[in-house]
């Protein structure tokens, strides 16, 4: 009895010690939907980028870890060719709030947004 | 007794130095690295030496991921270089001689990552057809416009199916084969696994948990231009 308990305490230690594990980051299918949009760009393709930076975001935030570098920045770019800037500012702000190496160019781009018409 | 020990170990420094694998740590082979620790990297637009003109957009897709898996700041490469573009940056050939720290300026960029695309083919009308991917990829400072960090990837993959024997028959079946293979590669999967070959020389940046302690790693030298 004692070594079946002695067992499963170890194959429990064993199993949380693989499973804390993460992955630096999920890119879900960046690359991919990056590639088809090169390769035709169209309005579907360019929606399933968009998406795509969207599931990045939902999926890190699922799992708690870091949203890649430029996520936030390129969909803060989708709204601004969209013309919302506002939502754009939002974006960058939020690039900036966790990459620091990212302030200089995303204050740049917040002082475009801000002085155009 | 010492002597042939001696003799041993003569002959086993001569073999080890014979061999053309050559291998040295990443801070003896890229010093600038570590003194520099850029932690953002700005990917500028591929330089395209092939013969495919496409390579350039398609292979630039590739660049970002595993960059920032090496733990780097990567600026997000479809607006920078829609805004290099807009300055009149359309190829990264007019800036690579130049001094770059307008790249720090603008950007606020540690370092540059120029890309160039050294052969991107396919063969067609061969039996055995092969495709070959060559990156050149380097690291330069905005500071001093100085080469941090250099290397080269390089696939070749086979693309023919192999299956070699089958008289006339077998040669025309070869000849199909290898056109629909081509016809249905995804080339950024072998650009992927070029940039592969070189990724792991890099030194790790800031986001990555190995950051300033991967000094002492092994790497194969390649041969200096």
């Amino acid at each position: 009895m004692q070594i079946k308990i002695l067992v499963i305490v170890c194959a429990t230690l064993f199993f949380t010690g693989c499973a804390t594990k993460k992955p630096m980051y999920d890119y879900d299918e960046y690359s991919e939907t990056f590639y088809a949009m090169k390769r035709e760009t169209s309005a579907e393709t360019q929606t399933e980028w968009k998406s795509t930076l969207e599931t990045i975001i939902i999926k890190s935030e699922e799992i708690n870890i870091r949203v890649p570098p430029g996520v936030y920045a390129n969909l803060g770019y989708l709204h601004l060719k969209a013309n919302d800037g506002s939502k754009a500012i939002s974006y960058f702000e939020l690039e900036k709030s966790i990459y620091p190496e990212a302030i200089h160019f995303m204050d740049r781009l917040i002082n475009r947004v801000k002085t155009q018409p | 007794m010492n002597k042939f020990k001696l003799i041993i170990i003569s002959l086993l420094i001569l073999t080890i130095t014979g061999c053309a694998n050559t291998f040295v740590t990443k801070e003896q082979e890229f010093p600038e690295m570590y003194n520099e620790k850029p932690r953002s990297l700005l990917i500028m637009p591929p330089i395209n030496m092939s013969t495919a003109a496409d390579a350039k957009d398609y292979y630039a897709t590739t660049v970002e991921m595993p960059i920032a898996f090496q733990g780097y700041y990567t600026f997000p490469y479809e607006l920078t270089s829609e805004i290099l573009k807009q300055e009149g940056i359309y190829d990264s050939e007019l800036v690579y001689d130049m001094p770059l720290n307008k790249f720090h300026e603008y950007f606020g960029a540690d370092a540059v990552l120029f890309t160039k695309i050294v052969k991107w083919d396919t063969s067609y009308l061969v039996v055995a057809s092969n495709l070959t991917v060559s990156i050149d990829a380097e690291i330069k400072s905005t500071k001093t416009s100085q080469t941090l960090w250099k290397y080269n990837g390089t696939v070749v993959i086979d693309l023919s199916g192999n299956n070699g024997s089958g008289g006339m028959a077998g040669l025309i079946a070869n000849i199909i084969n290898t056109a629909i293979n081509t016809a249905a590669a995804d080339y950024t999967k072998y650009a992927r696994q070029a940039n592969g070959r070189f990724i792991g020389t890099v030194p790790v940046g800031p986001y990555h948990p190995l950051y300033l302690k991967d000094q002492q790693i092994k790497i194969q030298q390649q041969p200096k231009q």
